[in-house]
C-alpha cells in the first residue's frame, strides 16, 4: 500500500474516533464548531450549516454549493460551478472576498444579483465584517454584477432592503362583453371548482382562460386555454375532482405533473387552482409540508422582486401572486398563483395549514 | 527542371513568409494594446485594478480580439480609463487604439484619428421608475432633471438639442450615472440607446421605460493615435469584419435590442 492511498483511510480513522469521543461525552462537550452560509430555496435564502471557524471555510463552503441532501430538498446555488477563491482578508471591518472569473459568467441579471446577495450575506454573519468588497479576479467589477454597484463595499443591508417599491394593486384585467355561451361555460367550471361562482359573469377574459386551462390540466388535454369543442365536451362529461391522496380537514394538494393547487376540506375539493411551480433545476420540493409565515408583501432578497400575497411551507417556497403564470414550470421553486387568485389562497391557507406536494398525480 | 521549380516555390513561400511575419506597427510589438472606458453594457464590461484590466467581455471586447488576429498579432492587452474623456485628450496614447462608442465629431477628429465606422446609434432617453408622466417629446423632457456623463455625445444632445429648464447634472463615469438613475436624483439620463437598451433589459425593475432616442445618426469608430500607421490596417480589418458578417453576429450576441425601432423624440 503507498502512503498516497493511506492517507484518505488515515483521516477517516480520525474522523470516526472524532465522532465516537463525541457520542460518549455528548453532555460535556461543546457543539462542534460551524459556520452558515447562504443557499437558496424557492424565492428566499436558507442557511446551510459547515464545519469551520473561519471567513475563509465559510465562503469555501459557499462556493462549493449545497450537498447531495441539501440538493434533494431543492437547495440550490446561483454561485457557478468551479469558481476559485483567490483570497479572503478582512481589514477594519471590510472584508475583501478575491474570486476567480466564473463568478461573472452569463448575463442574466438575477443569477448575479443573487451571487452577490449570497456572498455578501454569508460574510456579514461574522461580526467582524461589516463591508464586503468582491473583487474577480483580483480588480474591481465594472458593469459585471448589473444590481449593485460593486465599485464600493457592500453592507447586509445593501443587498436585503427592497430596491423598488411595492406593486400597486393590479388594475381590473380586461374582459370582454358578456355572452350565454360564456356564462354556460363559467358556469360549468364552477360547478367543478375550477372558478368561483362570484366569478360566473359571462365575460370571456383572462380568469375564464386560467379556469379552462386549470380543467385542460386536470385532464390532460393541451393547455391552450380555448374552449374548443373538445374541451367543452371533456367539460360536461366530467365530475368535480376529488383529492388525489388519502387526508382529512382543511388542506392544499400541489400537484407538480398537473400544475395545479387542490383547496380541499374532508374528502371535497374547494378549488383547483391554475399554478405554474418550480423550473427545471428549481424543482418545488416535494413531501408534506405546514405553512408556517405569511406575508402579504414579500421580498424576494436574492432575486429582487416582490411576492404578494406569500405563504411560506418550506425553506423559501411559498404560494405567491405573480403577474406571469405559464401553462408549465416556471419558477424558482415557489408556486405562483394568478392574481385573482391569490388573495383567496391567502386567507385559505392561515399558519399551520398542511401542504402536501406530490411529483406524480395520476 | 525540377530543383529549379523547388527553388522558386521556396522563394515565393520566403518571400509571402516575410511579407506576414512583418509586424504591424504597434506600440509593443507582438501586442495589441486597447484602450477602454468601462462599464457600457453589452458593449464592455469587466474588472480593473487601476488601468490594468483583469477581465473584459462585450462586444468591443470581441471585436478587438478579432481585429488583432486578422491584423496578425498575436496578443490583446486591455487598458482601462477611469474616464472616457481621457481617451480622447490630444497627445501621445500608451495603447494602438481605444474602442469605447466613440461617435466620430469633427472636434475629436482633431485629437485623434478615427476608424471607419462600425457601429451607428442614436441617443437614447432612459427615465426613472414612477416618474409621473412618461415624456413623449423633448418639450417634455425640458422640465425634469436631467442627467449624462461628462464630456459624452449625451451631455451634449442635453444642453444643444434639449435646453433643460433645470440645471443638468453631469456626472464623471458611467456607473454613477445609472446609479444616479436608480436612486432618482435624476429624472432622466441621456446616453448612447444601445447600452441603455441593454442596461434596462438586463435589470427591468431599477429603471423606467426607455422612452425613445434622440436622432444623432452617430457613427462608432476606432480612436488611433494622431498619423497612428496603423489606420490603414485597421480599417481594412475593420471592413472585412463588417463585409464577412462577423460585426452583425456580434451585434446580435451582445446588444438584441434594435434602438433604430424605438420613437424618435422631437
Amino acid at each position: 500500500m503507498t502512503p498516497r492511498a493511506r492517507g484518505p483511510q488515515a483521516v477517516l480513522a480520525v474522523a470516526l474516533a472524532i465522532v465516537i469521543v463525541a457520542a460518549g461525552s455528548a453532555a460535556a462537550a461543546p457543539p462542534a464548531p460551524t459556520v452558515r452560509v447562504a443557499l437558496l430555496q424557492g424565492e428566499q435564502l436558507v442557511y446551510a450549516e459547515r464545519p469551520g471557524t473561519s471567513l475563509t471555510s465559510a465562503i469555501k463552503a459557499l462556493l462549493a454549493g449545497p450537498t447531495k441532501t441539501e440538493a434533494a430538498d431543492e437547495i440550490t446555488t446561483q454561485i457557478p460551478a468551479g469558481t476559485a477563491l483567490r483570497g479572503v482578508s478582512v481589514k477594519n471591518g471590510v472584508a475583501t472576498i478575491d474570486l476567480g472569473d466564473t463568478i461573472a459568467v452569463g448575463t442574466r441579471a438575477e443569477s448575479l444579483s443573487a451571487r452577490i446577495t449570497q456572498i455578501v450575506l454569508t460574510a456579514t454573519r461574522f461580526p467582524k465584517v461589516r463591508y464586503v468588497r468582491i473583487l474577480v479576479k483580483g480588480g474591481t467589477p465594472l458593469g459585471l454584477f448589473p444590481g449593485f454597484v460593486t465599485r464600493y463595499p457592500l453592507t447586509a443591508k445593501d443587498v436585503t432592503a427592497p430596491d423598488i417599491p411595492p406593486p400597486k394593486p393590479p388594475a381590473p384585467e380586461q374582459q370582454g362583453k358578456p355572452s350565454a355561451g360564456t356564462r354556460a361555460l363559467q358556469q360549468a367550471l364552477a360547478d367543478r371548482g375550477f372558478m368561483t361562482a362570484a366569478d360566473v359573469d359571462g365575460r370571456p377574459g383572462p380568469r375564464t382562460t386560467s379556469a379552462v386551462v386549470a380543467f385542460q390540466k386536470w385532464t390532460g388535454l393541451g393547455r391552450d386555454g380555448v374552449a374548443g369543442p373538445a374541451t367543452r365536451a371533456a367539460l360536461l362529461a366530467s365530475s368535480r375532482p376529488t383529492p388525489i391522496g388519502a387526508g382529512s380537514g382543511h388542506r392544499v394538494e400541489v400537484l407538480l405533473d398537473r400544475q395545479l393547487a387542490l383547496v380541499e376540506d374532508g374528502s371535497q375539493v374547494t378549488r383547483v387552482l391554475d399554478v405554474a411551480t418550480g423550473k427545471p433545476g428549481f424543482e418545488t420540493p416535494t413531501g408534506s409540508f405546514r405553512v408556517f409565515r405569511k406575508e402579504q408583501r414579500s421580498w424576494s432578497v436574492p432575486y429582487k422582486v416582490w411576492l404578494p400575497w406569500a405563504s411560506y411551507f418550506v425553506g423559501g417556497v411559498a404560494f405567491h401572486e405573480y403577474p406571469d403564470v405559464p401553462p408549465n414550470p416556471a419558477s424558482h421553486g415557489c408556486v405562483r398563483v394568478p392574481r385573482w387568485d391569490a388573495q383567496w389562497l391567502y386567507q385559505q391557507t392561515p399558519i399551520g395549514t398542511l401542504v402536501t406536494v406530490l411529483g406524480r398525480s395520476r | 527542371m525540377k530543383p529549379l521549380l523547388a527553388a522558386l516555390a521556396a522563394a515565393a513561400t520566403l518571400s509571402t513568409t516575410a511579407g506576414a511575419a512583418e509586424p504591424p506597427p504597434t506600440k509593443t510589438p507582438g501586442v495589441l494594446t486597447v484602450g477602454l472606458a468601462m462599464p457600457a453594457a453589452g458593449f464592455q464590461v469587466g474588472a480593473v485594478r487601476g488601468r490594468k484590466v483583469v477581465l473584459a467581455k462585450g462586444l468591443e471586447i470581441d471585436l478587438a480580439r478579432i481585429l488583432a488576429r486578422r491584423l496578425g498579432v498575436p496578443q490583446v492587452r486591455f487598458v482601462n480609463e477611469r474616464l472616457f474623456s481621457t481617451l480622447l485628450n490630444p497627445g501621445p496614447k500608451d495603447w494602438d487604439l481605444a474602442l469605447a462608442e466613440i461617435s466620430v465629431t469633427a472636434p475629436r477628429a482633431k485629437r485623434v484619428d478615427f476608424s471607419a465606422p462600425y457601429l451607428s446609434a442614436d441617443q437614447g432617453v432612459l427615465v426613472r421608475r414612477s416618474l409621473a408622466t412618461t415624456p413623449r417629446s423633448i418639450a417634455a423632457l425640458r422640465g425634469l432633471q436631467l442627467c449624462a456623463e461628462r464630456a459624452t455625445t449625451g451631455a451634449q444632445v442635453l444642453v444643444k438639442t434639449i435646453k433643460p429648464r433645470r440645471k443638468p447634472l453631469l456626472l464623471s463615469d458611467p456607473s454613477s450615472l445609472s446609479y444616479a438613475l436608480f436612486t432618482k436624483r435624476c429624472d432622466a439620463i441621456v446616453a448612447d440607446a444601445p447600452t441603455l437598451a441593454v442596461l434596462r433589459r438586463q435589470a427591468p425593475d431599477r429603471y423606467g421605460p426607455l422612452v425613445g432616442r434622440i436622432v444623432t445618426r452617430e457613427k462608432y469608430a476606432i480612436a488611433l493615435e494622431k498619423g497612428s500607421a496603423l489606420r490603414p490596417l485597421v480599417d481594412s480589418a475593420l471592413r472585412g469584419v463588417i463585409k464577412d458578417g462577423t460585426l452583425e453576429t456580434l451585434r446580435r450576441r451582445w446588444l438584441g435590442v434594435d434602438t433604430a425601432k424605438l420613437r424618435a423624440l422631437r
